[in-house]
């Protein structure tokens, strides 16, 4: 027939209009299910949980993706024991009194083939100060950077700042070469870093590609690039590992990894606890007594074991087991209330369903406590919805999760801003002097080792007002393919993929 | 629009300039509609009381400690303070130049990311309109076949299978072929977005309901066109079965045509849930993260484009409409299609009816609540008939006492949509701009906008939810009515000296009503679900309450461990689309029609009184 010709030919001539709404395989051409088999292992396929949001702006959020993509370093990088170790930079020393610290760089280059000079150190750091809104890692701090012959960088405080070299090994505070910066106070990451990967090509915020960086300082990478896909939903990342379409899907949701084969789930304790907030300013738990009966009530074991499935600890502190030196400095927490029978009390715990289980703590932590004699209702909402209530104290107690050390690296700056007065994500609105002192002497402390205890010490007063009732310290699930190698498993989230991952 | 130009040699330029006039005032309501949205749009944190600043810093950063001075910083960057008239003003005029602005959470330029998006929502819609039309045909293939063929006569509609395929969720239909096809039997890809392959499964998902729902609807009415005059004398001429049809479908087809329209843009707005299963890029998910963001360039931008796609959709559907039976609606030359027979009494609703029952009253029984954490995702036993859920609960007791919450509410917003969507139906020049730019807002955006208006009470819910579900009731209605108007019975009607009231109360109404109720019914699963999926902005149901659509979404992600979980709950959804439709043969029984008085026969006999001079296909182009 002669009008469905003319149709079929003109559904021909739009194909190559139409494949322009295809989205570009990650890795420029290649079929992403596709192996690029080659002598030396193949690119990595990665699965990343958390789309860029700025653009791969080093000083948001996207810093992390930086980071676990092996593309951006800084001066230090921190160890299992969260202290502060060489990365960019080979020793430091403080002087003047704790004001400044004098940092040694290691012999480096950028990926655009300059040498890291203290020049671009100095400026990096010091456009990193001036960033609008304040990055979290500085908070409250005042820095200077200055360049001091030909190898050190000195780098200045207002007030004596201890834990500075703790902070430097904030991704947000990683080094790019002087080309990254525009005069718009944006940064461009792609070919400017010095990790092991360089970015090539990014394709707005569903995938990235990236080569391995011949000139790294640490030595070659043994995969020869990467092919990094963002997934938001957990049941999907699950898929891309199980049809082949990624060898590393990154943070798993507990309901995925019974259906994964079980080599190829890998586990590890992190720094992320999920605490319960209770609203100490207003509403019933405004009575310490209240908030004990709260906390007697709660047997966090049972999160644990059914809700995480075993992919999490029952809570002992603000501190979990993935700070390894946590462990044998708590403190039992002194002059805790009574707790006293709430007579059906009336309580709303709010929560949000960006992390699935969440909801699912929520509602056993509704019974647990409905058990007990409370009144609870739930209200569970975006974690957009949620964050502005919840600091507002809209709600009698709200189940959160938090990552204690995400970016000063810091164990006191999570205390500082979500238990005392001035607090900025304080959501148990919590305001005790006891608390104050005892976080402002931790945060005065200058030796590492004497911080540590001076923290677990405040742990031990913020534990005293019931106002926190820690739930689980939660462990991070990667899935990782059979063949892949070396990825690197950390318990502050923030690599992936370095130097000896290959497959 | 009207079209109904009392006809001389002039028609077709007095036709064209009845077009255009009526378009010139149906453009204007377009354009103030859509103006009012984009605005509303524009005024949703201030109406909202919800701090952008906050929710754009959470967006960026969800580990971000909100202290002022990072708030002021991000104001002063967007430049919040200067209201939002200003911050309109200045994307309107942004605008003009082809520039949409800058998104506020990632700085980059929202246009490319939207257009990207948007050539993907229309692959997306291309694929699973495809889809949704083969659905269509499946259903009333055999409808087609024995009508061709005259063997209709005393055939009972059937429904049951398309009911229940209607009634199955999207994201649920996502879910399994992700699974099943794309994972375990790794037929196809199961996420991403590269190639043709991987269109097929998000297209099944999406098309699947939507074609079922279009296809009860044209089965609805082919009946009626088989039984038109020239049917009878083209069966008598010997004309081949297979062109009776395709008349038949050209005589049919134009009814449906508005609401394929809607259907096509829902599924490139609406289509979050399958753009996540899927790991989609598309339109949806990303006014959804605009809008959980309150990221206003993005949103606006993205409910701009919809609104002129649904614009687009809509008018390319009356376009086609027109071309298929244009001529019959102006010259008033059409039937009534009017099923030859009533259908009969069935007892498939009672069997339906009764197994609800059953299980809501066993269900009722048990304690919907009680968490036994030892007893997780449980298979079906005497002990847990259904089997348990992720937290222990017993499966049937949740499905059981979610049903009068779930059922009750669902069923006040269908008839609240349905006398809406009813009324605005017979204002079509009013309504039809109206029902377009409504179905272009993503569900998640309407909930914001309606709580951002009338506060966040315990209706919002159901307000937000029937705020959007008249629109393809109201579609239904004038589409039928246009075709009603032109009806020769009605011009006989007229000319025995019936006004205007009697005609709309006597003629139309109960000739388009039915089809319209039977639709609503066809929708009331859907409803039920989309009345759940607000509930993650703070809105409606709150876990642990065992509303049905939460139950859903919240076994969803066990699907693969626990399938009793979800596919019970679906399974007592699906029951309850099928007692809807099949129980709403009884709705259209009490007719008041004179004509219809006579005494039900067989199927060949011609409803039409036999003075009715036009024995030819209805759209004979001149």
């Amino acid at each position: 027939m002669r009008l469905p010709r003319r149709r079929l030919i003109a559904g021909l001539l739009l194909t190559p209009f139409l494949s322009g709404c295809f989205a570009s395989p990650a890795g420029g051409g290649a079929s992403p299910a596709g192996s690029s088999g080659s002598s030396e292992g193949g690119r990595l396929r990665v699965a990343l949980a958390f789309p860029p949001t700025e653009n791969f702006s080093p000083y948001g959020d996207d810093a992390y993706q930086l980071s676990r993509l092996g593309v951006s370093e800084g001066l230090t990088q921190l160890d299992a024991n969260g202290t502060a170790i060489p990365a960019l930079a080979e020793s430091w020393s403080t002087e003047n009194g704790g004001h400044s610290w004098l940092f040694t760089l290691r012999d480096a280059k950028f990926q655009d083939g300059s040498e890291v000079t203290p020049d671009a150190v100095a400026s990096a750091l010091t456009r990193a100060a001036q960033a609008e809104p304040e990055l979290v890692a500085l908070s409250g701090v005042k820095l200077t950077a200055k360049a001091v012959g030909d190898n050190q960088v000195r780098v200045s405080t207002e007030t004596p700042d201890p834990v500075l070299p703790l902070r430097l090994s904030s991704p947000r505070l990683a080094v790019f070469s002087p080309k990254a910066y525009t005069n718009k106070g944006t940064v461009n990451p792609v070919g400017t870093a010095t990790g092991p990967f360089q970015l090539k090509q990014i394709t707005g915020d569903t995938a990235a590609s990236l080569d391995r960086f011949d000139g790294y300082w640490g030595g070659r990478a043994q995969a020869p690039g990467i092919d990094a896909t963002f997934i938001a939903d957990g049941t999907a990342r699950a898929n891309a590992l199980r049809t082949g379409q990624a060898d590393i899907a990154e943070s798993l949701p507990v309901a995925q990894l019974a259906a994964l084969d079980k080599a190829t789930v890998h586990e590890k304790p992190t720094a992320r606890n999920v605490v319960l907030h209770l609203n100490t300013e207003s509403g019933p738990f405004a009575d310490p007594a209240l908030r004990a009966a709260a906390r007697e009530a709660i047997d966090t074991s049972v999160l644990a074991n059914t809700v995480y499935e075993g992919y999490a600890k029952p809570g002992q502190g603000i501190y979990g087991p993935a700070l390894t030196w946590a462990a044998g400095k708590r403190i039992e927490p002194k002059g805790r209330a009574r707790a006293t029978h709430p007579n059906g009390a009336s309580i709303t715990i709010a929560t949000y369903s960006n992390r699935p289980e969440l909801p699912e703590v929520a509602q056993v932590l509704q019974q647990q406590l409905q058990k007990a004699g409370f009144k609870v209702k739930l209200d569970v909402r975006d974690v957009a919805r949620f964050e502005g209530d919840a600091l507002a104290g809209k709600f009698d107690a709200v189940v959160y999760a938090r990552n204690v050390l995400s970016d000063t690296g810091d164990p006191v700056s999570v205390l500082a801003s979500d238990y005392t007065c001035e607090g900025s994500n304080n959501q148990s609105q919590l305001c005790d002097k006891k608390v104050d002192q005892a976080v402002a002497k931790a945060a005065s402390v200058t030796d590492a080792v004497q911080r540590q205890d001076a923290a677990m010490a405040a742990e031990a007063a913020v534990l005293a007002t019931g106002a926190v009732v820690p739930l689980v310290h939660m462990k991070i699930a990667m899935g990782i393919a059979r063949p892949v190698k070396g990825t690197l498993m950390d318990p502050y989230e923030r690599l992936v993929v370095g130097t000896g991952t290959r497959r | 629009m009207s079209g109904r130009v009392k006809g001389d040699n002039t028609v077709i330029p007095a036709a064209l300039r009845a077009f255009v006039r009526g378009g010139g005032l149906t453009l204007a309501w377009r354009g103030a509609l859509t103006a009012a949205l984009v605005c509303v749009i524009g005024l949703l944190p201030w109406l909202s009381r919800t701090d952008p600043a906050l929710t754009v810093l959470k967006a960026r950063s969800a580990e971000g400690d909100p202290t002022p001075e990072a708030l002021r910083a991000v104001r002063d960057e967007l430049g919040l303070d200067d209201g939002p008239l200003w911050l309109l003003v200045h994307w309107l005029g942004g605008l003009l130049r082809a520039d949409a602005g800058r998104s506020w959470v990632s700085g980059t330029d929202v246009l490319p990311s939207a257009a990207q998006a948007l050539g993907v929502s229309l692959m997306l819609m291309a694929g699973s309109l495809t889809v949704a039309v083969c659905t269509a045909a499946a259903v009333c293939i055999r409808t087609l076949w024995s009508g061709s063929r005259r063997r209709l006569g005393g055939r009972a509609a059937g429904g049951t299978a398309t009911a229940v395929l209607a009634a199955l969720p999207e994201f649920l239909i996502a879910s399994v072929l992700a699974s099943v096809i794309g994972v375990q039997l790794g037929l196809l890809p199961a996420l991403g977005w590269y190639g043709p392959q991987w269109m097929v499964l998000p297209s099944l998902a999406l098309g699947l309901p939507a074609g079922a729902v279009l296809g009860r609807m044209l089965d609805d009415l082919l009946p009626g066109a088989f039984v038109e005059p020239w049917a009878l004398a083209a069966a008598a001429r010997g004309i081949p079965p297979t062109s009776v049809a395709r008349q038949a479908l050209r005589r049919c087809v134009p009814a449906l045509l508005p609401n394929l329209g809607l259907f096509a843009v829902g599924l490139s707005g609406g289509a979050v849930a399958v753009e996540q299963i899927f790991d989609i890029h598309g339109l949806g998910r990303l006014t959804l993260r605009a809008a959980l963001a309150q990221d206003l360039p993005v949103l606006q931008t993205g409910t701009l484009a919809l609104i002129v796609l649904a614009a687009t959709a809509g008018v390319l559907a009356r376009l086609a409409a027109r071309l298929l039976i244009g001529p019959a609606l102006r010259d008033g030359a059409l039937h009534s299609l009017h099923r030859p027979t009533p259908p009969a009494p069935r007892t498939l609703p009672l069997l339906y009816g009764a197994l609800l029952a059953a299980v809501i009253g066993l269900g009722l029984q048990r304690d919907p609540l009680a968490l036994d954490t030892a007893a997780r995702l449980q298979a079906p036993s005497w002990m847990h008939p259904f089997g348990t859920d992720a937290l222990g609960r017993d499966v049937l007791a949740r499905i059981g006492h979610g049903a009068l919450n779930t059922l009750a509410i669902a069923l006040a917003v269908s008839a609240a949509a349905l006398v809406t969507g009813a009324l605005l139906g017979l204002l079509p020049r009013l309504s039809r701009p109206m029902a377009d730019t409504v179905n272009a807002v993503p569900a998640v955006l309407a909930g914001l906008l309606v709580t951002g208006i009338a506060g966040g009470g315990p209706w919002t819910p159901a307000l937000a939810v029937a705020a959007v579900a008249w629109a393809p009731l109201a579609t239904h209605t004038s589409a039928l009515l246009e075709q009603e108007r032109a009806t020769t019975h009605l011009t006989a009607t007229r000319a025995l000296g019936a006004g205007p009231w009697y005609l709309l109360t006597r003629e139309l109404l109960p000739a388009v009503l039915p089809p319209v109720i039977r639709h609503a019914l066809l929708r009331l699963p859907g409803i039920a679900l989309s009345l759940a999926a607000l509930g993650f902005l703070g809105l409606g149901s709150q876990p642990p309450s065992p509303e049905w659509g939460l139950l859903l979404a919240e076994n969803q992600p066990y699907a693969e461990r626990a399938p009793w979980a979800v596919l019970t709950p679906a399974a007592v959804l699906a029951l309850l689309g099928a007692l809807a439709v099949t129980a709403a043969g009884g709705v259209r029984r009490p007719r008041l029609k004179p004509r219809s008085g006579q005494p039900a026969q067989p199927a060949q006999l011609v409803p039409e009184p036999p003075q009715t001079p036009l024995l030819t296909p209805p759209t004979h182009t001149p």
